[in-house]
């Protein structure tokens, strides 16, 4: 049991580190390796307060933004390699993220996902009339490399390290979290947060610290999203769309579980992109169609994520009940 | 460290080069990869475009007797200058975002090894798309993006066929200082905009052009794009009344504007509406009995019986079951002909010949779909002889009334409405 | 600026927000009843558009024609989105919701891509009959008719649900379904009945809509985000809160437009919104 185990995760290893080693053959699927793990940093990022604490943000694209913003800025008036202003973009969700969750994060369910769609929309609105982000034309990075550090390559390779070393730091941090007191809480706050409250637990203080962690990371993805593409808009950067899809990856893969939106990532990425690359040109949007479609089928047969599927294996008969690590609940009744 | 990854680029440009080289030649066809919004909000833009450019590839592999004899390339049987080898579009959708732009370029380069690129509408994707082609070595022609930024990168291997919008805020200067000239009232102006790139970009470019030619634009109204109700901007126009007013919108606008100033009774003496939604067919098909005498501006008019223009739009027509040629779509039938006419001429589908040959390129004005003065491009990769004419909207269809030296039929003014 | 003027654009605000009261209803009922929100709502009514688009071109039908065709078409629609998809995301955690009903969004409109195409469809605007004015303020037929039809519909909707016995019986399963069951009501009936409901509103929505929008497939993402607000702001549960929202909305958005400029608009709804759920977090007149 264990050595299997043990072999099954170096084996996952071994192929996430030779993925792009394998595949120099060609390009576009080693760019899709870069695509998937950008798009589970984001994901991963806003599962720290959409999955774990269950504060359901459909406005994360606010964070994305401002640190492809803050990217494009620091190349664009202070002619910087864009990557200098990843850690700005980063402090600066932290303010926004303390700003808007305070009023917010009061909210419950669905007031707070709306809620976040309007704090969206309104800062979509804002950067499109500020002439010193490009206003709504957007702002481009470097049009050609000025030196390594402009992170602009021609190769998806030093991409998909990059990214897969953010990833595997993210995913390493929310594991210690998902451990650590913070974690606890914050499924007792997910559960029930009127008893987490009455057991003492500062519910609104955790919220708010998952809130800004995650933001921090979402917007690290939108600095790298500016490198690897070097251009940003309003509507690439602040669009509920983007907002939509981290909260649909993670809720694929399985929301709250440290490998969910990996694992929704690993899925949806590569079927938009292998569906527009065979469908799209026919001009039909049957992409998005067939897109849609098995996102509704896996909504109706695993609501709560592709994960859910190994979680009922242990217990055949039982009621997915969660697993317990705890041995001596065994004999209980 | 700068050296290097500079080297890597021009090997692996270099060894991509030959290996499409052979891969193309070897199956007499030569691959020609186009980005557009396929779907998305500007979807109905891009299948338009699509057709086009389906258009001209047909042109060139099957050919059409009556356009052969005024333009060389339509005789049918595929490039000459490369024993007859057949153009074959690959063609993706863009989605509207710059993110799949450049994804997608980066397949058609590399797995469908095309040999030119040619699109992507929206002038973010086109930054983005373009900015993959210049890594990779790959001619992009991009047939109608107007924002300036564009050429002004260094590129080597871009090159824009369409006027921008400098040339578009100049005709409507010279337009309307000769109307002044002619004794209308042209004391104030309202700019209405849409606020993403396009309704920014062109507005901006107008009021600066605007400024210095002492026009003045009494009024700016920018406005975010689908909106879901114009009557406020409508309700401000009509407390100021300008003498003249000046639209930048995509389609779905362009139609609550059209709508919207039937509704609340309000209509300008001159009313100019810079392409974008007013030259829509669809607008022009639900909105034109409203409109009459709309004034827009567009790269295309019919022409002359047996004109290229006029033949291409009479076979656009029977591709499309009754669409003529518009202003996007005979902006991108062109792009494509300048494209395979370099092609033709390079008798290679080495990019480095193909990029040689458009810079190469000097087609003249009587062999262009388009109404510009020809085609030939500058060190930055634009076309300085892109030109743009001034028409009116009559009976739900556009007529080219400026310059007069181009111009079908006589200017009507004022705007009639409805 | 004028009195006239200023009456005008709160005139235009008012039957505005009457609009978006309309499209907002069907999902403040499914909210309310189910605590569900609905991401292919814009969906809804893109479709409800398209039916009446159809109706006149195959046979020159107004919205005496379309509006009922569009109510039982979305209502069908309503209640095999229930039966397929919703009934069992309801079995999971609120995210499926999302998950689900985004899927089922793009599904619809790139369907709709697909059927239709990308080009954007309008009716004639003579259709309703001509504006017409009144004490100086100009009306339009079209409008005129979408809001009064909102108006309408919102309040036999808030009647149904607190005068009824149906009304009462869905209230029971959305306050327990498990004592509403004990009790003798089918959950199951009562939810698909909802979606019907719902989904009718929904497509009469749509079609009035149609009258004075263009069509296109993507009109529902427009559509969509000001009714999300709109329910929200007007309250959980509450039909008649998202009349008053709509309203508010409307004129918020006509007025702030007017005087302000149109771009900010948005900017000043959202932050409306925001301000407002911060002092009543469970919206203008919804109970917590």
């Amino acid at each position: 049991m264990m050595t299997s185990r043990r072999l099954l995760q170096l084996a996952v290893i071994v192929v996430a580190l030779a993925y792009p080693i394998v595949t120099s053959g060609s390009p576009v699927w080693q760019r899709l390796g870069a695509l998937v793990l950008l798009a589970a940093i984001s994901a991963s990022a806003w599962n720290i307060v959409g999955g774990y604490a269950g504060q359901v943000s459909v406005g994360h694209a606010v964070f994305f933004g401002i640190g492809a913003y803050a990217a494009v800025v620091a190349f664009v008036h202070l002619d910087l390699p864009p990557i200098l202003g990843a850690p700005i973009g980063m402090l600066l969700s932290v303010a926004v993220a303390v700003v808007v969750g305070v009023p917010t994060l009061r909210l419950s369910g669905h007031y707070f996902s709306m809620a976040t769609i309007a704090v969206g929309e309104l800062v979509r609105v804002l950067s499109s009339t500020s002439d010193w982000l490009g206003g709504a034309q957007g702002l481009g990075g470097p049009a050609m490399p000025r030196t390594v550090f402009d992170l602009s390559f021609v190769s998806a390779m030093p991409y998909y390290y990059i990214f897969l070393a953010v990833l595997t730091g993210l995913l390493g941090l929310t594991w210690w979290i998902e451990r650590s007191r913070m974690g606890f809480y914050l499924r007792a706050i997910k559960d029930s947060e009127r008893a987490a409250r009455s057991l003492g637990v500062s519910a609104g203080r955790y919220k708010l610290h998952a809130y800004m962690l995650s933001a921090a990371f979402t917007s690290l993805a939108g600095s790298l999203y500016l490198c690897m593409f070097g251009f940003i808009d309003p509507e690439s950067g602040f669009g509920i769309l983007l907002s939509v899809k981290m909260v649909v990856m993670a809720a694929l893969g399985g929301a709250g579980q440290l490998f969910g939106p990996l694992i929704g990532a690993l899925i949806l990425v590569p079927l938009e992109e292998l569906s527009n690359s065979l469908l799209g040109g026919q001009g039909a949007g049957i992409t998005f169609v067939v897109y849609g479609a098995i996102i509704v089928i896996i909504a109706r047969f695993l609501p709560s994520g592709l994960l859910s599927l190994l979680e009922r294996r242990p217990h055949p008969g039982t009621k997915a009940a969660p697993a317990n690590p705890n041995p001596a609940s065994g004999h209980a009744d | 460290m700068v050296e290097l990854s500079r080297r890597a680029l021009t090997v692996g440009a270099a060894s991509a080069a030959f290996a499409f080289a052979t891969d193309a030649n070897a199956e007499g066809v030569v691959k020609i990869g186009a980005i557009y919004p396929l779907s998305g909000n500007s979807a109905s833009a891009g299948n338009y475009e699509k057709m086009a450019i389906e258009l001209g590839a047909d042109l060139v592999n099957k050919g059409d007797p009556e356009l052969a004899k005024v333009l060389p390339l339509a005789k049918g049987g595929g490039l000459s200058g490369l024993k007859g080898a057949k153009i074959q579009m690959v063609f993706a959708d863009n989605q509207g975002t710059p993110a799949a732009g450049q994804n997608q370029t980066l397949r058609l380069i590399t797995e469908e090894k095309v040999v030119a690129m040619i699109g992507a509408y929206q002038s973010g994707i086109t930054l983005t798309a373009s900015a993959v082609a210049e890594k990779y070595g790959i001619p992009f022609v991009n047939p109608e993006s107007v924002a300036a930024n564009l050429t002004e990168r260094g590129f080597k291997w871009f090159f824009r066929v369409t006027p921008v919008a400098a040339d578009f805020a100049k005709a409507y200067s010279a337009f309307l200082k000769e109307q002044k000239a002619a004794g209308r009232k042209v004391d104030s102006i309202a700019l209405v905009h849409e606020n993403t790139e396009y309704g920014n970009s062109v507005a901006s470019v107008i009021a600066d052009v605007f400024a210095k030619d002492k026009l003045n634009v009494s009024m700016k109204v920018a406005y975010s794009a689908n909106s879901t109700d114009v009557q406020p901007q409508v309700l401000q126009l009509k407390e100021k009344n300008p003498d003249a007013a000046i639209f930048v919108s995509y389609t779905s606008d362009a139609i609550l504007y059209a709508k919207t100033m039937k509704e609340q009774n309000w209509k300008p003496a001159i009313l100019i509406a810079d392409d974008g939604g007013f030259n829509d067919p669809a607008f022009v098909k639900a909105m034109g009995s409203v409109t009459e005498g709309l004034i827009s501006r567009s790269v295309f008019a019919p022409g002359k019986p047996g004109s290229v223009a006029a033949i291409c739009d009479a076979l656009y027509k029977k591709k499309t079951g009754g669409d003529g040629l518009d202003d996007v779509s005979a902006r991108a039938l062109q792009g494509f002909l300048v494209l395979a006419d370099a092609i033709n001429r390079a008798g290679s589908t080495e990019p480095a010949k193909i990029q040689a040959a458009l810079r190469a390129t000097d087609i003249k004005p009587e062999q262009l779909v388009a109404g510009y003065d020809g085609v030939k491009f500058d060190d930055k990769g634009q076309n300085i002889l892109a030109s743009t004419l001034i028409t009116q909207l009559r009976n739900s269809q556009y007529v080219s009334v400026w310059p007069k030296s181009r111009a079908t039929s006589e200017l009507i003014l004022p705007y009639k409405g409805w | 600026m004028t009195t006239t003027l200023l009456l005008q654009v709160v005139v235009s605000g008012l039957l505005l927000g009457a609009v978006y009261a309309l499209f907002s209803s069907g999902l403040s009922l499914i909210w309310g009843m189910m605590n569900v929100v609905n991401f292919a709502h814009g969906e809804f009514v893109m479709l409800g558009m398209y039916t009446a688009v159809v109706v006149w071109t195959a046979m020159g039908g107004g919205p005496w024609a379309s509006v009922p065709i569009a109510a039982i078409l979305i209502g069908t629609l309503g209640v095999l989105a229930y039966f397929l998809l919703v009934r069992h995301i309801m079995r999971g955690p609120m995210l499926a919701q999302i998950l689900g009903t985004f899927g089922l969004a793009l599904f619809l409109r790139y369907g709709a891509l697909w059927v239709f195409g990308a080009n954007f469809k309008t009716l004639p605007d003579d259709l309703v009959g001509h504006s017409f004015i009144l004490g100086g303020i100009r009306f339009e037929g079209s409008r005129v008719l979408a809001g009064a039809v909102g108006f309408i519909v919102t309040v036999l909707l808030h009647l149904l649900l607190t005068r009824t016995s149906v009304g009462s019986r869905m209230l029971a399963v959305s306050e327990d379904a498990t004592a509403a069951q004990l009790m003798g009501i089918r959950p199951q009936r009562m939810q698909a009945l909802a979606w019907a409901l719902a989904g009718a509103a929904t497509g009469i929505a749509g079609a009035l809509v149609a009258t004075f929008f263009y069509t296109s497939p993507t009109v529902g993402e427009t559509l969509a985000i000001v009714a999300f607000v709109t329910v929200a702001l007007g309250g959980f549960g509450s039909v008649l809160g998202a009349l008053v929202a709509g309203l508010l909305i409307g004129v918020v958005e006509s007025l702030s437009a007017f005087l302000i400029g149109p771009v900010y608009k948005d900017v000043i709804v959202y932050a409306v919104f925001v301000l407002v759920l911060w002092f009543r977090p469970q919206g203008l007149m919804g109970t917590t």
